[in-house]
């Protein structure tokens, strides 16, 4: 037992409590999928398809697991409506995360309008930058550490994947090998998280207390 | 006659609803958020569904929570609320018990 535990301390526990299932490990490994399925998808589809096409299948997968946390987990795990601060804190979360993608499509459209002009790690370099600070970002306002050591690991990945095109010939900037060892990764990483929580908390045949 | 036992001790200040552990617990949890369901307190409290239902009764029957009746599909969900009262009562004990801690000698 903590020595100090204060009711902030209670209402940081129990939200987290509520979140760690491991379904937005999966989620980011999925998102990160964007970066190596299309590439493949590529020959078959062009260019524009092979990316779109990958669209509505991310959002396939945020309704099936918006649906299997509210069917599954919710039961066991029960339900939480958080206070007020709580809401406020998750409500700046999602304009913050607006704001970077925002940005991140601006750097993407510059950079492929300058794509000839500019090296490699420029560009990964800024990319890098702002998957740095969104993940931070993203971090500190939902209160989930883990994603903090996600961000410098997704980071350095277009930097890394870089090194490994321009010195071992790996293809397509290396994004296939990095982006799709961390996909594989975090989803293996939700996975296990998932399982030890619905081992741990059985489901609940029915509300007991009259 | 009274009065004189309540100056001996403080701790009859202190309301003995909401001193109870596992009903302190409770109420902290419900202080610091909306609402919470059977399942996330009992996960939370570690009581067992007995106790969990006794202790939810005597504050419900103080006034201090309120059980609002639901359903998620056909299973019923209920939601678990403080109430005004219940929110004061918990910030009234608080202070009490912070009054009577910091009066202690060192």
């Amino acid at each position: 037992m903590k020595e100090k535990m204060s009711l902030k301390e209670l209402e940081r526990n129990m939200y987290r409590d509520s979140i760690q299932d491991g379904i937005l490990d999966i989620q980011i490994g999925c998102m990160l999928l964007m970066f190596v399925l299309p590439i493949y998808l590529n020959d078959f589809l062009g260019d524009f398809w092979s990316s779109m096409v990958f669209l509505p299948l991310w959002i396939l997968v945020i309704i099936g697991f918006r649906a299997y946390r509210k069917k599954v987990i919710q039961p066991r795990v029960g339900k939480i409506q958080y206070g007020t601060y709580r809401k406020k804190r998750l409500k700046r979360t999602n304009i913050i995360i607006l704001v970077i993608n925002a940005i991140a499509l601006l750097l993407g459209i510059l950079s492929f309008i300058q794509f000839k002009d500019v090296s490699g790690y420029v560009i990964s370099s800024r990319f890098s930058i702002i998957l740095l600070i969104g993940f931070s970002l993203a971090g500190y306002m939902l209160d989930f550490p883990r994603l903090y050591i996600y961000g410098i690991i997704i980071s350095a990945a277009p930097i890394v994947g870089e090194y490994l095109y321009q010195n071992l010939g790996f293809s397509h900037h290396g994004f296939p090998a990095t982006f799709g060892i961390l996909s594989a990764g975090m989803i293996i990483t939700g996975l296990i998280i998932l399982v030890r929580l619905l081992k741990k908390y059985p489901p609940q045949d029915k509300e007991v207390p009259a | 006659m009274s009065k004189k036992k309540t100056v001996e001790n403080p701790l009859g200040a202190i309301d003995q609803i909401i001193h109870a552990p596992a009903r302190l617990q409770i109420l902290m949890m419900l202080y610091v958020v909306e609402s919470l369901d059977y399942v996330f307190l009992k996960n939370q409290t570690g009581l067992s569904w007995g106790n969990l239902a006794t202790h939810l009764g005597k504050l419900e029957n103080a006034g201090y929570i309120t059980v609002i009746k639901g359903y998620q599909g056909k299973k019923p969900q209920s939601q678990i609320e403080l109430t005004t009262s219940g929110r004061k009562a918990f910030k009234s004990y608080k202070n009490t018990l912070q009054q009577i801690l910091d009066d202690l000698p060192e």
